[in-house]
C-alpha cells in the first residue's frame, strides 16, 4: 500500500521456463486431485493447497504469511508422469524437427551456410525486419538436405498431425515388391511397353540372374542400390509410406542435444531458452488466486474451470503412472499418454482445431487458459486496454437551443451521484462548508469529505450539519457537480476526435442530457432515442487540459478538412434563410424580439423609414448585428448569388448553409480562422438563436398539400410518363427484330438496357421539372430544399412528380421468379413497369406492385450500410492498431516505440491542417496574413503599444469570463 | 523503357555525402537503420547507390515550399 512510488521497467525479456525453475518458483507439489475434505477444509498438497495462496478473507497465507488482497498466490506444480507437447510451440517444434538432423541434432547446414544465415539475422536486427523470414529461409534450406552434413545419417520427412502428433515418414520397400515388379515385366500391349525377361532385367540392373529370380519368387529382399535399379529399369515405384510416431520423450531426447550455436540461427536465445523445454515434464498449478472457487448460495461450491482441468490432468496423471509401475501393455500406456497430453493441450487452449473442446458437465465448453487471454472480452483487449470507469454517467440526449454550445444539461440526479473533489482552503472553506451542510441529497452538496488524517467519511442527511463544522483549510471535500464544471461529453462510435468534447456542466431539472443542437454533427448524435456518456474529472491538471484543449468551441473547426464543423443545422439554416432572402423588413419590436437572445440589446440606426413613417430595420441589419465590426468577406453563397459583407454590414447574399452551415459555412469559418474560437462560438450560439426567433416570427411548417401539384401539372406529368412508356415499348420492339444497334463495348442486351434507363430516368426529371413549375419560392420544401437545410430537389421530385426507376445492384430489377420479376407479368416482358419503374409519386400513392419493388430497392439501401458500418469498424480498428505506438516527438518527427522513424516532420511539413486549411485551390495567403499584421502594427503608435500585448488578452477558460468580451473591443484570435 | 525517376511527379532523390548524413544522424540522434527504408531496386533511386547509403529526397509541399525526408537504401 505504501509503496506506490512508480518505477521505471529497466528491461523486459521473453523465453522458455526451465523444468528447474518450476520446481523452484513451485509452493508445493501437487499430488491429489481432490480440493476439500469433508469438513471443507483444503487438502494438503490437493489444487486448493493453502500455500497456493489464499482467497478467503480472514485467512493468513501459508507461504508469505500475507492476507487475501495483498496475497497475490503462489505456484504450485504437477511432475507429469511422461512429457508432453506444449501447444503453443507445435510450430516450431515441427521446425526444429525438420531443420535438424535425426541423429546427431546438429542443424542440418554446413558451417558456411549457418554462419551466412547467423548474420543474415544480425542484419535484419539491426534493420528491425521479421526475424521469421530468415528463420524460414534457413529451414527450407536445412530440409533439402538428404543426410545430415556432420554425421551422413540420412534424413526423413517430418509429418505434423494437428495439433500434437509429429510422425517420420520414411520410404521403404513395399512388402507386394515381387508382385509389382513382375506385373511391370509383363509389359502393356495397348500402350506399346514391351515384355521384359528376367535376363533383360538382370543386364539393365547389373544384378545377377539368379538374384533377380530370388527377387521375383520374393526370397530375397532387394537392397536399397538394387530397389533403385529395377525402379529405373522398369519405371516403376516399388516403396511405401511408412511412418513412425515419435513421441514426446523421443523428441525431447531429440532436441536436448542440438547444440546452442545452431538454435541461435533460427532465432532462439540459448541462454534463455533450450528446446527441449518446450515439451513439458513439469506443469506449473496456477495459483489459487487465479481460479478462485465460488460457494454458491445452497453452500456447494463451485470450481472454476481451470481447477476442473487441473484435477482431469492429475487424474490421468495418476492412472498413467499406476498403469505404468503394474506393466501395462505398451498400448495401454500410449493411450493413456495421448489422454495426458489431451488434457494438458486442452488446459492451456480449448479452441484448437482438430481436438474436441473439453466441456463442462452442462456441455459448455471450459473456458482455460488462452481463452481467458483472447479476443474481445479477453484479459488484453477486455482488462488491460479496456476498463470500466468510476464517476461517469450515460442517459438519453434531448436538443435545449437556449444552452451554448460550450454547455451540456445535466439532470440532477446525476449532478448529485457525481462528485469533484474540492481542496479545502482558507478562501472556499465557507464554500466547502455549504455545501457539506446540503448534505448528499440537496444540490449543491457533498458525499463524502476527507479528514487531514486521511480518513473519508460519508456525509448523511443526520451528520451534514455537524459535519460541516468541522470542515476547515487542509479537508477535501467530494461536492457535487455544480454550474461551470467541466465534463467530458461523448457519443459512440467515437470515430474521430470531435467525438470526445468537454462541455460546461449547467445542472437542470428531468433525466436527460440536453446539448445545444449545433454540436450534434461533431458526435454525429439525434434525438431519436440516442444515448451519451459523461465523465467527470478528477484531477486539476485533467480539468485545465480538458478546458484548453477539449472544449467544444476549441474543437469548432476539423482536422480533416481544416474547415468548421460546428455551425446553423437544419432548422438554423431555414431561419437565416428566410430572414434574409428577400431582405424583409421588420419594426422595432420584432427586431428586437429577434435578437432578444443574442449580447444585442439596442438597436442599431433603423435601416429606413416606411411610408406611415414607422422607422423598419431589414433583415440584414438585423443579421450584421452579429458579425464582428471590421470582417470584410465576399464570395459566392447557396443559391449562387454573390454574398458581400464590408465592415461587418450584410451588404447582400443569402445567408444559408454555405454562410453559416456546418462543414465549411464560409462566415463561420473566417470568423473562427480570425476572431479565434471564442468569438466563433459566440458568433455560431447567436446565429442559431437569431434563426430560432425568425423562424418563429415567419412560421414554417410542412404538410402533404405542400407537395401536391394542379390537376394540370399531373396530366401533362401523365402524358410525360406515357411518352416515355411509349419510348421504351419502341425500343422493344426494336430490339425484337433486331434493328436495335449495340453501344461499343456493351451487347445489344446492355445497350437496350441502358437505353431504356436513360429515357425512364428522363422522364422522371421531366416530371420533375413539371411538378417544379407549381412550386412557389416560399413553398416549405422549397425553402428547405434550396437553403441546403435538409432535402433535395430529388427529394421533391420524387414527392410530387414521380418516384423513378427502382434499382437492386445498380440494374433494373431483375431478380424473383424465372424469366419475369413478378406473377404478374408476362414471362421476358421488358417493359418499365415489369422492371420497377415507379410512375407514380409518394403523395398520389404507389400501386402495391410499385410499392414491392421500391420496399427491394430500400432493402438494398439498408443492408448496404449495414455491412458498410461493420466493414468500416474493422479496417477502423487495423488502422488504429497499426498507427497506436506512433507518436510525434519534441523535435517534430513522428517516431514508433523502437525510435525509428516514420516522418521526419508531422505530416511531411509540420503544420496542423487546423492551423494552415489550405487545399487544392487556395495555397496559403501570406500576403493577406502579412498585410494584416503590418495594418495593426503601422496605424498609430497606440495602436502598435496594443500590438505588442499591453492588452490583456481575452481569456477562452470559461463563459463566465465573457463579459471582458464586450461588443467594440478588439477581440484577438486566441490561438 | 520509360525513366521513372525522370518523371515530374517523381521528386529528387541525391545519394546523401558521409559528412551531410552525419549531420542529419546528429540532429535526429539516430543510428542510420533507425531511417525509413528504401529497396535497392527502387525506381526513382539514382544509378550510383549502393545498399547502405542514404538517399535525401526533396519534395515540393504545398504548405512549406519542400520537405526533406532521408532514407536508407536496402536490399
Amino acid at each position: 500500500m505504501q509503496d506506490t512510488t512508480p518505477k521505471d521497467i529497466g528491461s523486459l525479456s521473453f523465453g522458455l521456463m526451465e523444468p528447474e525453475e518450476y520446481r523452484e518458483m513451485s509452493a508445493t507439489k501437487i499430488i491429489t486431485a481432490d480440493t476439500y475434505d469433508d469438513d471443507g477444509f483444503p487438502i494438503d498438497m490437493g489444487l486448493m493447497d493453502p500455500r497456493l495462496g489464499v482467497i478467503d478473507p480472514g485467512l493468513e497465507c501459508k507461504t508469505c504469511g500475507k492476507h487475501s488482497g495483498s496475497c497475490n498466490g503462489h505456484f504450485g506444480h504437477i511432475e507429469l508422469a511422461a512429457p508432453v507437447i506444449h501447444v503453443g510451440f507445435t510450430k516450431l517444434i515441427r521446425r526444429l524437427l525438420r531443420g535438424t538432423c535425426r541423429e546427431c541434432s546438429k542443424l542440418l547446414l554446413t558451417e558456411d551456410e549457418r554462419d551466412e544465415f547467423r548474420d543474415q539475422l544480425d542484419e535484419s536486427r539491426k534493420l528491425s525486419r521479421d526475424l521469421n523470414d530468415v528463420t524460414k529461409a534457413a529451414i527450407r534450406q536445412a530440409r533439402k538436405k538428404d543426410r545430415c552434413p556432420f554425421c551422413g545419417e540420412i534424413q526423413y520427412d517430418i509429418d505434423h498431425e494437428k495439433p500434437t502428433t509429429y510422425y517420420e515418414v520414411q520410404q521403404v520397400l513395399t512388402s507386394e515388391y515381387s508382385q509389382r515388379i513382375a506385373g511391370a515385366m509383363q509389359g502393356d500391349e495397348e500402350e506399346g511397353v514391351e515384355r521384359t525377361t528376367p535376363d533383360e532385367l538382370a543386364e539393365q540392373t547389373e544384378i545377377e540372374l539368379t538374384r533377380v529370380n530370388e527377387i521375383l519368387s520374393g526370397s530375397f529382399r532387394p537392397r536399397e542400390s538394387q530397389r533403385k535399379a529395377i525402379e529405373k529399369a522398369l519405371d516403376i515405384d516399388l516403396t511405401e509410406e511408412d511412418t513412425n510416431k515419435l513421441m514426446p520423450s523421443d523428441i525431447r531426447d531429440w532436441f536436448e542435444n542440438i547444440p546452442d550455436e545452431d538454435i541461435e540461427v533460427l532465432g532462439i536465445n540459448p541462454e534463455r531458452s533450450r528446446p527441449e523445454w518446450m515439451i513439458l515434464t513439469v506443469l506449473p498449478v496456477p495459483p489459487v488466486t487465479a481460479r478462485p472457487s465460488i460457494t454458491l448460495d445452497n453452500g456447494q461450491r463451485s470450481e472454476d474451470d481451470l481447477t476442473h482441468k487441473l484435477v482431469d490432468i492429475i487424474r490421468i496423471n495418476q492412472r498413467f503412472m499406476e498403469n505404468r509401475e503394474a506393466g501395462a501393455p505398451q498400448l495401454i500406456i500410449e493411450d493413456l499418454w495421448e489422454l495426458l497430453q489431451y488434457h494438458v493441450t486442452t488446459f492451456m487452449d480449448n479452441e484448437i482445431s482438430g481436438t474436441p473442446p473439453a466441456r463442462h458437465r452442462s456441455g459448455r465448453p471450459l473456458k482455460t487458459l488462452s481463452q481467458r487471454l483472447k479476443g474481445k472480452e479477453g484479459r488484453f483487449r477486455g482488462s488491460l486496454s479496456g476498463k470500466r470507469v468510476n464517476f461517469s454517467a450515460r442517459t438519453v440526449i434531448s436538443p435545449d437551443p437556449t444552452l451554448s454550445l460550450n454547455e451540456v444539461g445535466v439532470p440532477d440526479r446525476v449532478a448529485k451521484e457525481m462528485t469533484q473533489t474540492m481542496n479545502v482552503t482558507e478562501r472556499n472553506v465557507q464554500d466547502a462548508r455549504r455545501f457539506v451542510s446540503n448534505g448528499p441529497e440537496g444540490h449543491p452538496g457533498a458525499n463524502y469529505v476527507r479528514r487531514p488524517d486521511g480518513r473519508r467519511l460519508k456525509v448523511t442527511e443526520k451528520n451534514c450539519e455537524q459535519l460541516a463544522e468541522k470542515v476547515e483549510a487542509g479537508w477535501e471535500v467530494n461536492r457535487h457537480l455544480i454550474d461551470g464544471d467541466i465534463v467530458i461529453f461523448n457519443r459512440q462510435p467515437s470515430l474521430h476526435r470531435m467525438s470526445i468534447m468537454a462541455h460546461e456542466v449547467v445542472v437542470m431539472p428531468y433525466k436527460t442530457f440536453r446539448l445545444n443542437t449545433v454540436v450534434c454533427p461533431p458526435y454525429n448524435a439525434d434525438f431519436d432515442g440516442d444515448e451519451m456518456n459523461m465523465h467527470a474529472l478528477q484531477n486539476e491538471e485533467a480539468r485545465a487540459e480538458a478546458r484548453v484543449l477539449m472544449r467544444v468551441q476549441e474543437q469548432m473547426l476539423s482536422p480533416r478538412f481544416g474547415e468548421n464543423i460546428i455551425g446553423a443545422i437544419q432548422d438554423h439554416i431555414s431561419g437565416m434563410y428566410l430572414l434574409t432572402h428577400d431582405n424583409p423588413r421588420f419594426n422595432e419590436t420584432q427586431a428586437l424580439d429577434l435578437l432578444r437572445a443574442t449580447r444585442i440589446d439596442e438597436l442599431p440606426e433603423p435601416s429606413g423609414i416606411d411610408d406611415e413613417g414607422t422607422p423598419f430595420w431589414t433583415g440584414y441589419d438585423v443579421f450584421s448585428e452579429l458579425l464582428p465590426d471590421d470582417l470584410d468577406l465576399e464570395f459566392t453563397g447557396t443559391i449562387g448569388d454573390e454574398v458581400i459583407i464590408e465592415d461587418g454590414q450584410l451588404l447582400q447574399g443569402t445567408i444559408a448553409e454555405d454562410e453559416v452551415g456546418e462543414f465549411g459555412g464560409e462566415i463561420v469559418d473566417t470568423i473562427t480562422k480570425v476572431y479565434g474560437n471564442t468569438r466563433a462560438r459566440i458568433f455560431v450560439n447567436e446565429v442559431s438563436t437569431l434563426a430560432m426567433r425568425a423562424i418563429m416570427h415567419f412560421g414554417f411548417s410542412i404538410g402533404i398539400d405542400d407537395e401536391t401539384i394542379p390537376e394540370e401539372a399531373q396530366s401533362r406529368i401523365d402524358e410525360t410518363i406515357a411518352d416515355a412508356n411509349d419510348r421504351v415499348e419502341e425500343l422493344i420492339e426494336a430490339y425484337e427484330r433486331g434493328e436495335l444497334e449495340s453501344l461499343p463495348g456493351r451487347t445489344i442486351d446492355e445497350t437496350l438496357e441502358m437505353k431504356i434507363m436513360q429515357t425512364l430516368s428522363r422522364a422522371r426529371d421531366n416530371a420533375g421539372n413539371i411538378a417544379d413549375e407549381h412550386f412557389q419560392d416560399d413553398n416549405p420544401a422549397v425553402v428547405m430544399a434550396n437553403s441546403g437545410a435538409r432535402g433535395s430537389m430529388l427529394n421533391l421530385t420524387q414527392m410530387a412528380g414521380a418516384v423513378g426507376q427502382q434499382a437492386v445492384r445498380g440494374e433494373r430489377i431483375n431478380r424473383g421468379y424465372e424469366d419475369r420479376t413478378l406473377s404478374h407479368y408476362e414471362p421476358n416482358d421488358l417493359s418499365a413497369e415489369a422492371h420497377g419503374f415507379v410512375e407514380n409519386s409518394y403523395t398520389s400513392g404507389l400501386t402495391p406492385r410499385e410499392f414491392f419493388f421500391h420496399a427491394m430497392g430500400g432493402r438494398e439501401g439498408l443492408v448496404d450500410t449495414a455491412v458498410r458500418t461493420s466493414k468500416s469498424g474493422y479496417l477502423q480498428r487495423r488502422l488504429i492498431n497499426a498507427l497506436s505506438e506512433l507518436e510525434t516527438q519534441y523535435d517534430g518527427t513522428v517516431r514508433d516505440t523502437s525510435d525509428t522513424i516514420v516522418q521526419f516532420e508531422f505530416g511531411e511539413d509540420g503544420t496542423s491542417p487546423v492551423k494552415v486549411s489550405s487545399d487544392d485551390d487556395n495555397d496559403i495567403d501570406v500576403e493577406h496574413i502579412a498585410d494584416r499584421v503590418l495594418d495593426s502594427e503601422f496605424e498609430s503608435a497606440e495602436e502598435r503599444q496594443e500590438f505588442l500585448g499591453s492588452k490583456p488578452r481575452p481569456t477562452n477558460l470559461s463563459e463566465h469570463a465573457d463579459d471582458r468580451l464586450a461588443e467594440g473591443t478588439e477581440v484577438t484570435s486566441d490561438d | 523503357m520509360v525513366d521513372v525517376s525522370q518523371h515530374e511527379l517523381v521528386p529528387e532523390h541525391t545519394v546523401l555525402e558521409e559528412e551531410a548524413l552525419e549531420d542529419v544522424l546528429e540532429e535526429y540522434n539516430i543510428d542510420r537503420t533507425d531511417l525509413p527504408k528504401i529497396k535497392r531496386n527502387d525506381p526513382a533511386l539514382p544509378d550510383e547507390a549502393e545498399i547502405g547509403d542514404v538517399i535525401k529526397i526533396v519534395r515540393d509541399s504545398r504548405t512549406t515550399d519542400q520537405s526533406i525526408v532521408y532514407r536508407l537504401v536496402v536490399e
